[in-house]
């Protein structure tokens, strides 16, 4: 059977007309606190019920493993909790609507919803007013409804300048799921890292309509690296390329985890994510009673990063890489105009600096990106 | 019959080679055996006698452990068994071949015979298993084609398929569940040939029949079943046609010339009602089953179709009804040529069809006694009026239909194949009768029926002969064609060989058009 | 043999048998999940009452049970219907997609009020559950192709498209979603809760289908040819007409169901709108027996039983568990089914 609730994984792919109208908020106001609506009563711990509604299961070393250690986090930080619901697996469709209702009907005080379920949430939002939710990669505010995610561009160009300096050939490979917005954005940002070192640089990318298919990823990070690209990047939650890439002697960087015991030699770095600090914190605003809808993007250096280079990175890659990571924690953005889109076009103007808005919601590659259509 | 070999003399105190000791089966508001005794010797054939739903089926399904008795004990060669499975009878030697083959049809005669058996050879070849089969066919003298597939073989070839599987398996009682049925009297002698062998070889043979004749040429004894209790074991030498017949169905039953009107009766009319005119049809193969018949009914006779079964019977039969388009030429009814064959205008036109495979062609087995019984007049007021299906009067005319036929039936709502094959064939043959005011054709009437309903079902035939249809009765009992028809026309590949008028009728010159010989002399 | 006891097959069996094999097939399979959730730590009676309470206790759970409902009662019903024919139609997943998508279509790119919309997304859906059976229905009444295949390969053919529309031409532009199209403005209006009239619908057409069976001449035909179509053919009824119509009403039965969840439940075309309704709805044909007022209390059941999953899921039990569980009462209740049609007899040795 093809399982195409999948597809739904991680929840880029959901939002609504509404959501795009809350992010047409001026960039720098994503930080929290920008919606108005009252802050809900305070809740005793112990009588708290904290939700997690998961995609995946917890022992995916990856994405949802990320969310669960946060889970964790919140047990620790608050152990007199009355209870800690937590769901794996919430399909992509009138399931997710049923499950977080089941959890309003547990007494939920508060909801995560660790991938955007989109309108299915929204749906048991609305009818849950007091109960605060929080929706990971969601685009819209209610009253009791906030959103939150990573600027995961920011270590992935960090990544693609040690490609650009460990790459020989120029050519980098990329093993895509969708078409969706992080990924352009990770594909744009991966070659724009690429070619501040080396402008020459292209990147090939090849999407297997998958978040998890090891056998697709392994086939087309075979295909990459039979096309001359010896630096293989990708947005995938198993080590499929990496194996690959360490049989044929390339370079690979990964997602989500630090996975590289699957490819020792091979491995360069990963966009690595840490959500506990935010969740302890969100859950500790819920119990004072200070909770209110936000919108956050979890930065560089607080929630995602870049991992600890890979044993065989030479460390003066390491050090110019971590050079231009300094520089963007120091408030630097590479994604300043000018921009071309892969049709040559000029899409950002010179010195224009692209909002975080626009990042997250980037929809078109940038030139030298190929195999990706928006 | 030259082989008159008597069953072998037996030492004293040889035990029976299966004995059944009151043996009992209940099913739910059914007694199927009571009571019953048997006992097969070896080196005999030993015939089992009874009118449907005597009993017969299922004392043999017991026999070779399908069902397990109620009460009872079964003994093979002077011990007691208790058979689990049929594996069990197969291990015990008793082999059955059942009326409708259970072979693979896809599969050739070697395969067939090595399905499913332990001493099949783990990885055999098509040859390996050839030569076996070739050799098995050799020791038992029964002649099959081991390569050839099951769908090209004649039903004789396939029966002696299902028999030497049997044998193969190192059967010593073979139990036949009406052998003759479906075979050319040739083959069936041949098949009387292969019994008296096996027998000869101190094996035993239980042969279940209705054909009295057959009954009294192939058997040793004779025991007789009626309403699931023995009436008795005779040696065949002892017994003849009337008085088998008579313990059978506990009555007197006459065979006799039915060709006689009662005052009042309709005539023969002039025109033909029916008239088939060079007409050709294609079977179910799509090859050509019917070649230029051309063909008269007229109300108020029967005429007889003689032959051998498989020779264009089926499809004559439903061009006549129209279930099937000729290929060529032309049907009038009433001297009117029919411009497309619709078997639901036909009904309208009062023509009434009993087919020959009544369970496959003539009822739904899983639908309700009513639902099959109203399957004519569904259309109709009362079943069907202004478009509504009205169930209630659907089952009124069930009963109607029932009460003529003479049967009980307990519940309308239960499905049909619950009843015996008797039953559903006088509920078939009523309901047909009610509509076939103009033709009726009957295909096999009394196949698989026992003497008392095949005298039923032939009264019938007569009564509505008498009320002004045509009937075209489809038989291959010659007797029985000889007893009803007014005229006899033989069917041989698809071909009409002859129409002879019954008071000129020469039973040899029918037997050589059966077989395919033209006809010499115009005797019509 | 120490046993006096045997076991006898009766051709049908007894509707009180069978209702209490059931009952006795679904007691022993949460008796023994019971006793595996007791040996793994869990309290298997709190975790009962809490389901019952969840599903019955609140009008949440209760709306559940009935959104749950309504899809898995039409694809179930759109299984039963070609059954009647005897057709497989294994399809119902495909033309729910199907129907999903052509309604869809109709509702982003037909502008108009919505009292017009509703009926031309409705029509749409049915006739899109159409178009998807036409092909395996004609191969089937002309050629004798098995549907079996054909319907259950399209099923892909059906949840490939959609997903192509959904991340491609129709994806949400305006909100950057790539996975679903834009909410589809016009709405079923809910008749109690959240619960829409998707299903009274569904109610009604499983009565309809039965009076209609049970009651028209053209039933009559149905069920004859369906049961037997060389009898129906000797009764002169046009059986390949029946096998077209009854088929095509089976897709359009499954493409409703689609519309419905569309214009219901989900608002939003998108890759897993189907959940597996059209798989599960032959198993609601199953446990029906092919009864169409049958459906609406097996799908009632499916959806208890389903919705029972996901408050397990709260409960801390993971989605494996919670799977094999609904695997085991369907499995014992496929064997109670079988097993009402024996009896045990006691014979004499």
């Amino acid at each position: 059977m093809i399982d195409l609730r999948t597809l739904s994984r991680r929840g880029f792919l959901n939002m609504s007309a509404a959501g795009a109208a809350a992010l047409a908020l001026p960039a720098g106001l994503f930080r929290a606190g920008t919606a108005s609506a009252a802050t809900l009563p305070a809740v005793a711990e112990e009588d708290a019920v904290i939700g997690f509604g998961h995609v995946g299961p917890i022992t995916d070393e990856g994405w949802t493993w990320s969310h669960h250690q946060g889970l964790l986090a919140v047990k620790e930080a608050f152990p007199k909790l009355k209870k800690v619901i937590e769901v794996e697996n919430v399909p992509y469709s009138a399931d997710a609507t049923r499950t977080y209702r089941q959890f309003v009907s547990e007494g939920a005080n508060m909801i995560f919803d660790t991938s955007s379920t989109g309108d299915f949430l929204h749906e048991v939002v609305k009818r849950a007013p007091e109960v605060a939710f929080m929706e990971c990669d969601g685009h819209q505010v209610m009253d009791n409804l906030g959103w939150y995610y990573l600027a995961h561009w920011y270590p992935t160009y960090v990544i693609g300048v040690a490609a650009g300096h460990l790459s020989k050939t120029g050519k980098l490979g990329y093993v895509a799921s969708f078409p969706v917005a992080s990924v352009f954005c990770s594909t744009n940002a991966f070659l724009m890292g690429a070619r501040s070192v080396n402008p020459a640089a292209t990147l090939q990318t090849i999407a297997i309509n998958s978040w998890f298919d090891p056998q697709a990823a392994t086939q087309a990070g075979t295909a990459l690296i039979d096309n001359g690209c010896d630096f293989l990047f990708g947005i995938m939650d198993e080590a499929g390329y990496l194996q690959v890439a360490e049989q044929r002697g390339v370079w690979a960087a990964m997602w989500n985890t630090d996975i590289r015991r699957y490819g020792p030699n091979s491995y360069v770095s990963s966009v690595i994510i840490d959500f506990k600090k935010f969740y302890v914190d969100q859950v500790g605003k819920r119990l004072a009673g200070t909770w209110s809808p936000s919108e956050t993007l979890l930065q560089m250096g607080s929630g995602v990063d870049r991992d600890v280079w890979g044993a065989k990175v030479p460390a003066d890659v390491a050090k110019a890489a971590d050079a231009v990571r300094d520089k963007i924690v120091g408030g630097w953005s590479p994604f300043t105009g000018e921009i071309k889109d892969s049709t040559g076009t000029v899409r950002i103007a010179k010195d224009q600096k692209m909002t975080d808005t626009e990042l997250y919601t980037w929809d078109w590659s940038v030139e030298g990106v190929s195999g990706l259509t928006s | 019959m030259n082989d008159t070999t008597p069953s072998l003399p037996l030492p004293p105190g040889t035990p029976p080679l299966v004995q059944l000791k009151g043996i009992a089966k209940y099913f739910p508001g059914v007694i199927a055996n009571h009571d019953v005794d048997l006992d097969v010797m070896p080196g005999e054939i030993h015939a089992l006698l009874g009118e449907n739903g005597a009993g017969k089926s299922t004392l043999m399904n017991i026999l070779t452990g399908i069902y397990r008795p109620n009460a009872g004990e079964i003994i093979i060669d002077g011990y007691a068994k208790e058979f689990a499975s049929p594996l069990d009878a197969i291990a015990a030697g008793i082999g059955m071949v059942h009326q409708h083959f259970k072979l693979v049809q896809a599969f050739t005669v070697a395969e067939n015979i090595h399905l499913g058996w332990d001493k099949t050879p783990k990885r055999a070849s098509a040859q390996k298993l050839e030569a076996r089969t070739a050799e098995l066919a050799a020791k038992f003298n029964l002649q099959v084609r081991p390569g050839a597939r099951i769908n090209e073989l004649s039903t004789g070839e396939q029966q002696r398929v299902e028999i030497l599987r049997v044998l193969a398996r190192e059967a010593r009682v073979l139990i036949l569940d009406e052998p003759t049925a479906v075979l050319t009297p040739a083959e069936a002698r041949e098949l009387f040939k292969a019994l008296r062998e096996f027998r000869n070889r101190g094996n035993a043979v239980i042969f279940i029949s209705h054909k009295l004749d057959e009954v009294l040429e192939i058997s040793d004894r004779i025991t007789i079943l009626r309403g699931g209790r023995k009436i008795a074991t005779e040696q065949a030498a002892d017994c003849n046609p009337r008085s088998l017949a008579k313990q059978m169905v506990g009555r007197d039953i006459v065979l006799a010339d039915m060709r006689q009107r009662p005052v009042g009766a309709a005539p023969i009319s002039k025109d033909p009602v029916l008239r088939l005119d060079t007409v050709s049809a294609l079977g179910e193969t799509g090859l050509s089953a019917l070649h230029g018949v051309t063909l008269d009914v007229f109300a108020g006779e029967i005429i007889g179709i003689a032959g051998v079964a498989g020779n264009g019977q089926r499809e004559l039969s439903q061009v006549l009804t129209g279930i099937r388009a000729p290929s060529s030429g032309q049907i009038l009814i009433d001297g009117k040529p029919v411009a497309h064959a619709n078997a639901a205008e036909f009904v309208e036109m009062g023509i009434g069809h009993i087919p020959e495979d009544r369970l496959h062609s003539g009822l739904a087995p899983a639908l309700s006694v009513t639902v099959n019984a109203v399957m004519r007049e569904y259309k109709k007021p009362p079943v069907t009026t202004a478009g509504l299906y009205r169930p209630g009067a659907a089952t009124t005319l069930a009963k109607d239909i029932a009460e003529v036929a003479d049967v009980a039936v307990p519940d309308f709502g239960m499905p049909i194949r619950n009843l015996s094959g008797g039953n559903q064939q006088r509920l078939v043959a009523r309901r047909e009768m009610r509509i076939a005011s103009k033709v009726l054709v009957a295909a096999y009437p009394s196949r698989g029926l026992d003497v008392g309903a095949i005298n039923t079902m032939l009264k019938y035939i007569v009564e509505l002969r008498d009320a002004g249809a045509g009937i075209v009765l489809i038989s291959e009992e010659l007797e029985e064609l000889l007893n009803l028809s007014d005229r006899i026309a033989v069917l041989y590949e698809g071909k009409i060989m002859g129409v002879i008028d019954n008071d000129k009728v020469d039973i040899d010159e029918i037997g050589l058009l059966m077989g395919g010989r033209q006809q010499t002399k115009e005797v019509a | 043999m120490l046993s006096g006891l045997r076991l006898q097959r009766l051709p049908s069996a007894h509707p009180g048998i069978a209702l209490g094999a059931r009952v006795a097939a679904i007691f022993l399979a949460l008796l023994l999940a019971s006793i595996v959730l007791e040996i793994s730590g869990a309290a298997p009676l709190e975790l009962g009452i809490q389901v019952i309470s969840a599903t019955f206790g609140s009008t949440y759970g209760i709306e559940d049970l009935c959104l749950l409902l309504i899809p898995l009662l039409m694809t179930g019903l759109a299984v039963a219907v070609g059954q009647q024919i005897g057709a497989w139609n294994i399809g119902a997943e495909g033309q729910f997609y199907a129907g999903a998508f052509s309604a869809t279509a109709i509702g982003l790119f037909v502008p108009g009020p919505e009292i017009l919309i509703l009926p031309l997304m409705f029509i749409a859906g049915a006739v899109g559950g159409m178009i998807w059976i036409l092909v395996p229905t004609l191969a089937r009444a002309y050629a004798g192709v098995n549907e079996l295949i054909t319907t259950l390969l399209l099923n892909f053919v059906a949840a490939l498209m959609v997903y192509y529309v959904s991340t491609g031409p129709w994806r949400d532009r305006v909100g950057m979603s790539n996975s679903a199209t834009p909410r589809v403005k016009a709405e079923i209006p809910e008749f109690w809760g959240l619960v829409h009239w998707g299903l009274p619908l569904g109610v009604l057409m499983a009565i309809g289908f039965a009076l209609v069976l049970s009651y028209s001449k053209w039933g009559y035909e149905v069920r004859l040819s369906g049961s037997n179509p060389s009898a129906a053919k000797y009764a002169g009824i046009p059986v390949r007409r029946h096998i077209i119509t009854v088929m095509l009403l089976s897709g359009m039965v499954a493409g409703i169901a689609g519309m419905f969840e569309i214009a219901g439940t989900v608002h939003r075309l998108q890759g897993g709108i189907s959940n597996n309704f059209g798989y599960l709805g032959i198993m609601v044909a199953v446990l029906a027996r092919n009864s169409c007022v049958g459906v609406i209390f097996s799908a009632a059941l499916m959806a208890l039983i389903l919705n029972a999953g996901i408050i397990l899921q709260t409960q801390g039990l993971t989605t494996s568990a919670v799977l094999a569980i609904t695997g085991l009462i369907l499995f014992l209740t496929a064997i109670g089914d079988e097993l009402a049609h024996y009896r045990i007899t006691r014979i004499k040795i």
